[in-house]
């Protein structure tokens, strides 16, 4: 029986064992699916870019508004002055000179923008396509193709601009999502650099969606009683326009969106009638506390909803103090959704969205605002301010970094070496740290002079604590047959310092400098505040904070440079870590 | 001094004397005469009443070792064995001068043992290997050469010669991480023997490793003595393992510490795996361990 068994054995096997052509997975056919999705929305994007320019026809506001379209139009106007300063501006004056123009022309600065965008969205597409072919053959560099395509949606991030009632950003934010679905499933090797971007990836694309869907307050407004009528509009400014035309006497907007274009009413002494008139005048604020106007608004969230009037009714409303009777309009931009429901006649809701573009620019405002110059026609791009203001601080910084480690060690060699020392001293750095580093730095600028010296002080200050605390475990990190091993060799404390502490020590000193060079950078911008030094990021910022009201983008763009310097400064400091130590220690 | 030319203590490079004449003279026959030899030598280590006490005066008072007489002659291997808290690695740091005895005598080759560790006469081997991860495995057997300023080709040098001598002359370039214990115990006793001390000092040095490669290591550590004919003292908790390697074992006890038995062993070198298959290392197996459970009480 069982010898017959084994002689038909080799003939069922050959059935088992034979690779069978295996049925396409439901996961991996939902795989390829998705990558095909996001292949065919790229290129859908370059078709959307293709179609965006004719030369007969307006440009479409989604080449013009996007961050390569403002800055082909800044590149327009740099063209015409004498000598620019911007290395762009000098280019465009070139390219004009080699078509044979004066100045560059609007359309083909816009057509080479709209040729940019095609290739680069194409070059996203073929990068899905490629990786759809690869989920196919089940191919190792899919992954690699899948990671190229999301890179290049997200730089579409900050290139595609968010327009009103269109809804391209949507559908590369949905591409952005499918696309992390199917590298998380796809095969290939997980690199460091592709956790990184596909983290990246997800920030990116929750700061978008939280945009999109913002979190939102529940405002309750309560009308006066008598008689008010009141009608909602689609935008800010079909709002304002109605105010304008008389349709309306009022209108209840976000205070963010008129506040730069709309001058409040004059307080005080100061008669309105002196003053330029515009043609609307932001009459008052609603803040739920005064009954100014008869308008009161449940939860309170002052300052937030203003109500705009016509210049010239505005004194008489002023006047009066409310508005009972007239027409009122509501509503504008950030309003999620007006509500008017079934509620009493006197009670509006509105939903507030709390994620609006001031607290939260679009990431291709942010992009464009660093694409643009600081003031309007200014020389140069915000960019290459900010970059020359990054090296600026970071040299400081630097400079702090160096001198900070410097002393670090030298204060940690010395506990090591010394109890009595440690015992003293030790309590004294500890409590330096725990004065806020704002409360010094004013201090550190009186008696230094205000300058990049006083502010290189400050950043050392942040610097030395955790190369101190880091060099003194480090060093009395050897175990005591460590030490003894040493002590049988009648090895002297210096051999024993520079033969066994010191490279047991590198290590830790390694990952205090690390944490130090991004401090370091933190000290240089707070150590610039005080001391009035203006071509450093500090400077920049505090700058850019005063405009944040009228211009977030500035503010924003200074905050990722600053933290690009950080970063890069860490970055640094790793790699010196693994050309002295890599190999050596374990995982580095 | 006729005792040791049957193993001739090697000095410099040259040290290949061809093993199957000395086996002629590995006869258990003329053992008697070696060690009478041997024993009218003056001691390598002679230690004489001491006693350590720690923490002295206080209410943790620990009395370690308690009137201490010991003789340890050139080329000896000897083993300490004792239970825990016995004072065998406390014997080991006072003879090795990194600890101080609380009274009595003890002088290493008619030194103080300050002097002869200032000297530079011994070679340390740790439970743990002790090597420094930073650096490569050549590096670490030429850092006591480096500390001690030999010149840069004689450390290269020596660091080969001691790596084959353990025999991993193809793994100086590996790092100790990269080892697997038994590896790294063999470049610690390649370091230890690379300045060439007179006295190779080993405290528990194969602990921590497993039985098997514990018995390849004791016979390995063999081999080396046999090469070099260095003086170990040998610390161990391990019966056969003292038994298997030791001229002589010192059985010791605890609680004071002291020592309550030295027992010659009598097995021919060149001792291999069969030595531990003979009537005679079972005997003495029992015979250690009956005078450790005498000293212990049960």
């Amino acid at each position: 029986m069982a010898d017959s068994a084994r002689e038909k054995m080799p003939i069922i096997a050959v059935d088992v064992t034979r690779p069978t052509r295996q049925g396409l997975s439901p996961l991996r056919a939902l795989l390829i699916a998705i990558a095909a999705g996001v292949a065919l929305l790229a290129a859908s994007l370059a078709i959307i870019y293709q179609n965006s320019f004719v030369e007969t026809a307006e440009p479409q506001p989604i080449l013009v508004e996007s961050t390569l379209g403002q800055l082909a139009l800044w590149m327009v106007e740099q063209s015409t002055v004498e000598n620019p300063e911007a290395i762009l501006g000098q280019f465009a004056k070139q390219w004009a000179a080699s078509l044979g123009q004066p100045t560059l022309d609007e359309a083909t600065a816009l057509n080479a923008v709209r040729t940019i965008m095609v290739i680069f969205c194409g070059l996203v597409a073929l990068l899905a396509g490629l990786g759809t072919i690869g989920l196919l053959l089940k191919a190792r560099w899919t992954r690699i193709a899948l990671l190229a395509a999301l890179i290049g949606l997200d730089i579409l991030i900050f290139l595609i601009p968010w327009l009103e009632g269109d809804s391209t950003l949507g559908f590369l934010l949905v591409a952005i999502f499918l696309l992390l679905i199917a590298l998380f499933f796809s095969p290939g090797k997980v690199s460091k650099f592709l956790g990184f971007m596909v983290v990246l990836s997800v920030l990116l694309m929750s700061w978008e969606v939280m945009k999109a869907f913002g979190t939102a307050t529940h405002y309750q407004i309560i009308l006066p009683q008598a008689g008010w009528t009141y009608k909602t509009y689609e935008s800010v400014d079909q709002t304002l326009a109605a105010v304008k035309s008389g349709e309306i006497a009022a209108a209840i907007v976000d205070k963010n969106d008129v506040e730069d274009s709309i001058p409040p009413y004059p307080d005080g002494d100061v008669d309105p009638n002196t003053l330029p008139q515009p043609a609307l005048r932001i009459l008052e604020n609603i803040d739920g506390e005064t009954r100014f106007l008869g308008l009161s608004v449940r939860p309170d969230f002052p300052g937030r909803l203003v109500v705009v009037t016509r210049a010239e009714d505005a004194a008489k409303w002023h006047a009066i103090g409310e508005l009972v009777g007239q027409p009122l309009g509501t509503l504008a931009g950030d309003f999620a959704d007006q509500k008017f429901l079934a509620v009493p006649r006197n009670l509006v809701l509105l939903d507030l969205k709390i994620t609006n573009d001031l607290n939260m620019p679009h990431l291709q405002t942010i992009a464009e605002a660093l694409l643009q110059p600081a003031r309007r026609q200014g020389p140069v791009l915000l960019l290459r301010i900010l970059s020359a203001a990054a090296l600026f601080t970071w040299s400081e910084a630097a400079i702090g970094f160096t001198s900070g480690a410097f002393l670090g060690f030298i204060l940690g060699a010395l506990f090591a070496h010394s109890r009595l020392m440690e015992r003293g001293l030790l309590p004294y750095v500890v409590m330096s740290q725990t004065v806020p580093i704002l409360a010094i730095a004013p201090i550190v600028v009186l008696w230094l002079g205000a300058g990049a010296g006083a502010v290189a002080v400050i950043s050392a200050y942040l610097t030395f604590f955790p190369v101190t605390i880091n060099t003194l475990r480090g060093l009395t990190s050897p175990e005591p047959t460590a030490l003894e091993l040493m002590r049988s060799y009648a090895a002297s404390k210096w051999k024993v310092m520079w033969k066994l502490r010191f490279p047991a020590a590198l290590p830790y000193i390694f990952t205090a400098l690390k944490v130090s060079a991004t401090s370091s950078v933190v000290g240089a911008i707070i150590g610039e505040l005080p001391s009035g030094i203006r071509d450093g990021l500090g400077g920049a910022i505090l700058n850019f904070n005063q405009y944040y009201t009228s211009d977030p983008a500035k503010l924003w763009g200074a905050i990722f440079i600053a933290a690009l310097v950080g970063i890069a400064f860490f970055v640094v400091i790793g790699i010196i870590e693994r050309a002295v130590l890599g190999g050596k220690i374990q995982g580095i | 001094m006729v005792s040791l030319h049957t193993r001739r203590v090697c000095r410099g490079t040259t040290c290949r004397a061809p093993t199957q004449y000395r086996r002629l003279f590995y006869i258990s026959e003329i053992l008697g005469q070696i060690m009478a030899a041997v024993k009218s030598a003056a001691p390598v280590i002679a230690v004489r009443d001491v006693n350590k006490i720690f923490n002295a005066g206080s209410e943790e008072q620990v009395i370690a070792l308690q009137n201490i007489n010991l003789d340890i002659y050139a080329g000896e291997f000897v083993s300490l064995i004792g239970p825990s808290g016995c004072g065998k690695s406390t014997l080991l740091r006072l003879i090795a001068d990194l600890l101080q005895p609380s009274d009595g005598d003890l002088k290493v080759n008619d030194k103080t043992p300050h002097q002869a560790r200032l000297s530079r006469e011994y070679g340390m081997v740790f439970q743990a290997a002790t090597l420094y991860d930073w650096r490569t495995v050549t590096q670490n057997v030429q850092l006591p050469l480096e500390i001690m300023g030999y010149p840069h080709h004689i450390r290269k040098h020596r660091a080969q010669e001691m790596l084959e001598l353990v025999e991993l002359g193809n793994f100086g370039k590996h790092y100790p991480w990269q080892l697997s214990g038994g590896m790294q115990q063999r470049v610690a006793i390649a370091r230890a023997l690379a300045f060439e001390p007179s006295l190779l000092l080993m405290d528990e040095p194969f602990g921590a490793l497993d039985e098997f490669t514990r018995e390849r290591m004791n016979m390995e550590l063999l081999r080396i003595w046999d090469r070099t004919g260095i003086t170990v003292v040998f610390v161990t908790h391990s019966i056969p393992e003292a038994v298997f390697l030791s001229n002589r074992v010192v059985v010791m006890s605890p609680r004071p510490g002291r020592i309550t038995k030295m027992i010659d062993i009598d097995l021919p070198y060149p001792r291999a795996f069969e030595t531990r298959q003979q009537p005679r290392f079972f005997e003495l197996i029992t015979d250690v361990r009956e005078h450790l459970r005498e000293a212990h009480g049960f």
